[in-house]
């Protein structure tokens, strides 16, 4: 076979894979990257949705000992295990507790707890108590809503998937990306606008894209990376497995003495600080609590801005002060630990400020339009006088579905914001139902009007309108009015509030140039095609 | 686009490319990396994997599609497993004398 004709071959197969692996991952992965975007500000939504003022650190700031006392006089917390964490930038931090290792205790002491505890009215709360749009959001972006584990393997697959797509995008992309890069044809046809905005925005966003969609499969679906090492390696042993790759806490054995003595936690907890200055608790494990051999495990990382990789952890032996193992965050991480830290830093985004998240959020918002110039090209290119008017039928509708389910996320989740304010304080049965009913009827109604370009043109000014009347809503029920929050330093509120009056500020900006007919937003919706199918082969864009 | 027919494969051929790229790819990618977690650090190696394994199976399962004939190519992939699963076995027996 000659060399031009096999480049040509390779070129369709690249090509071909491109659009079935992208058409397949689409809608899925549309709902993946525009929750995800949002998840960048999770806490800053769940503190605006809480109307809550929180410290801004990492860091677990408030007494230990107060709250183990606090706990201490509502559960029997003699034998047990109790870890204490600090996942988020809220006002509370969650409780997780095994029974008592104690044989001799009370049936109801020897159940496992988990809870979350705030500190300033010592309260209680379930995870579904608890529950707010931020936390939906976050966890709609890895589809834990669809049944255990289905969500999580769907999002997984999907991110696999998408490597592909990038992979062989990139591929059939690669001759032109030099001499396209700058090139945008707004006034040219239809499928031109698409590729161009396809394959601009993919190559801007081409790094993000390849981070998210390696870091996203190894979250979702590491388990199948896992099981055949355990299985082959380990000979099926997991706990050594996790223990050779760190994860495990090795502590003393419980044993059935108890140590009626009072220990300070703080104190410890602030010796660790003093050694490692600048340190930020984000865990707390107490081994064996109350037994003659109780042990604390202190665990945290500095400021990331000083060390990126910078975790660390200390385990003491409580009745006598010792240390007994560290992994200090001052020495140089080895090789094990910074991949591990490195994956969660660069797909979270949190090591660089608001700088950062921001800039991961636009480039996430571009990713779906990647995605949504995606399913457009792939529409108006067989949108051909050579195709049976059938499948152009078919093609349109199933189009007009996907456009329906992604775009109509906007109006929906700026309603949500919305929702939750009016109806505070809600659970996670509210929210999931606000969301998931008002999602469904806005799709519903968007498919059955039939017209891309209006679905494209509503959602913008629908997601603008009600995304304005999210800090006026806030206003009105709390008072806390930007200008007010800002004073009174409520910070996640300020930043939320503000962030819905800038997006939709330019939600609007993005509307009006969907008015003009013929532009990059409008779809145009007649048959745009005259020629017949072309009889030279594709082979002109090989070269 | 849409794909010129005469590129495109047969209902059992485009089978066995996707089964050969997906499944394959997998078998490939985890015998390499077991192959050479069995001989170095094993922690390093398996997180390694983290990122390295899903780039290499990707990459395998975008190249089983440029293969003419998908019969062919888990044939490849099956004896490259086959190499590496051997390799893997004699590692691990190194291991345990060691």
């Amino acid at each position: 076979m000659s060399d031009r004709s096999m480049k040509q071959r390779t070129y369709n197969i690249l090509f071909h894979t491109h659009t079935v692996s992208g058409i397949v991952i689409s809608v899925v992965l549309y709902v993946i990257f525009f929750a995800g975007s949002f998840a960048f500000f999770r806490d800053e939504f769940v503190n605006w949705e809480r109307n809550s003022g929180v410290d801004v650190t990492d860091h677990i700031t408030f007494s230990f000992d107060h709250l183990l006392d606090s706990v201490g006089q509502n559960y029997n917390l003699y034998g047990r295990d109790i870890e204490l964490s600090k996942y988020y930038i809220e006002d509370r931090v969650s409780v997780n507790m095994t029974g008592t290792q104690s044989k001799t205790a009370a049936s109801e002491d020897q159940l496992p707890k988990f809870f979350y505890y705030t500190p300033t009215d010592n309260s209680e709360a379930t995870y579904a108590a608890s529950y707010t749009l931020g936390e939906f959001l976050y966890r709609l972006h890895f589809l834990a809503q669809i049944k255990y584990p289905i969500g999580y393997y769907l999002a997984g697959l999907i991110a696999f998937f998408f490597l592909f797509a990038i992979i062989t995008g990139f591929l059939v992309h690669w001759k032109k990306i030099v001499s396209n890069f700058y090139i945008f044809r707004p006034m040219a046809k239809a499928k031109t606008i698409w590729t161009d905005a396809h394959t601009a925005l993919g190559m801007i966003g081409l790094p993000f894209q390849f981070v998210y969609a390696v870091t996203g499969a190894f979250f979702m679906i590491k388990a199948i990376l896992i099981a055949p090492n355990v299985f082959l390696l380990f000979n099926g042993d997991q706990e050594k497995f996790y223990a050779e790759l760190g994860y495990s806490h090795p502590h003393s054995k419980f044993i059935d003495e108890r140590d009626a003595a009072n220990y300070s936690i703080d104190e410890f907890v602030e010796t660790t600080r003093d050694r490692w200055p600048g340190f930020n608790v984000t865990q707390v494990h107490l081994f064996n609590y109350q037994t003659t051999d109780m042990q604390l495990l202190v665990e945290g990382h500095l400021p990331y801005r000083s060390k990126f990789n910078g975790t660390g952890q200390a385990l003491y032996q409580v009745n006598s002060g010792k240390l007994i193992s560290e992994r200090s965050p001052l020495e140089k991480a080895s090789y094990l630990e910074a991949v591990k830290n490195i994956l969660y830093r660069i797909h979270y985004g949190d090591y660089g400020g608001y700088a950062l998240r921001i800039i991961s959020f636009l480039l996430g918002i571009i990713s779906c339009f990647v995605i949504i110039s995606g399913v457009m090209i792939w529409l108006v290119a067989r949108d051909k006088k050579h195709i049976p008017e059938k499948r152009r039928r078919f093609n349109e509708k199933v189009a007009r579905v996907y456009m329906a389910i992604a775009l109509s996320m906007l109006p929906v989740t700026a309603l949500s914001f919305i929702a939750v304010k009016i109806f505070e304080p809600q659970g996670q049965s509210f929210i999931i139902n606000f969301y998931g009913i008002t999602w469904l009827l806005f799709t519903i109604f968007y498919i059955l009007k039939k017209d891309l370009s209006f679905i494209n043109r509503n959602t913008l000014l629908l997601g603008a309108v009600f995304g304005l009347l999210i800090p006026i809503t806030n206003g009105i029920k709390t008072g806390n009015w930007p200008w007010v929050s800002y004073e009174k330093g409520l910070y996640h509120i300020f930043f939320t509030d503000v962030f819905w009056i800038i997006l939709p500020i330019l939600l609007l900006f993005a509307w009006k140039k969907t008015l003009k007919s013929g532009g990059p937003g409008g779809i145009p919706q007649k048959k745009v095609s005259k020629k017949t199918i072309p009889t030279k082969p594709i082979a002109e864009a090989v070269n | 686009m849409p794909a010129n027919p005469k590129y495109l494969s047969s209902p059992l051929q485009r089978f066995a490319k996707i089964s050969a790229g997906f499944l394959g790819g997998y078998l490939v990618t985890m015998s390499i990396h077991l192959a050479l977690a069995s001989w170095f650090d094993t922690a390093n190696i398996v997180i390694t994997s983290a990122y390295s394994g899903f780039i290499l199976w990707a990459v395998l399962f975008v190249l089983a599609f440029l293969g003419k004939n998908g019969w062919k190519v888990w044939l490849l992939y099956l004896a490259i497993t086959l190499l590496f699963g051997l390799i893997c076995y004699f590692g691990i027996q190194n291991q345990s004398i060691v």
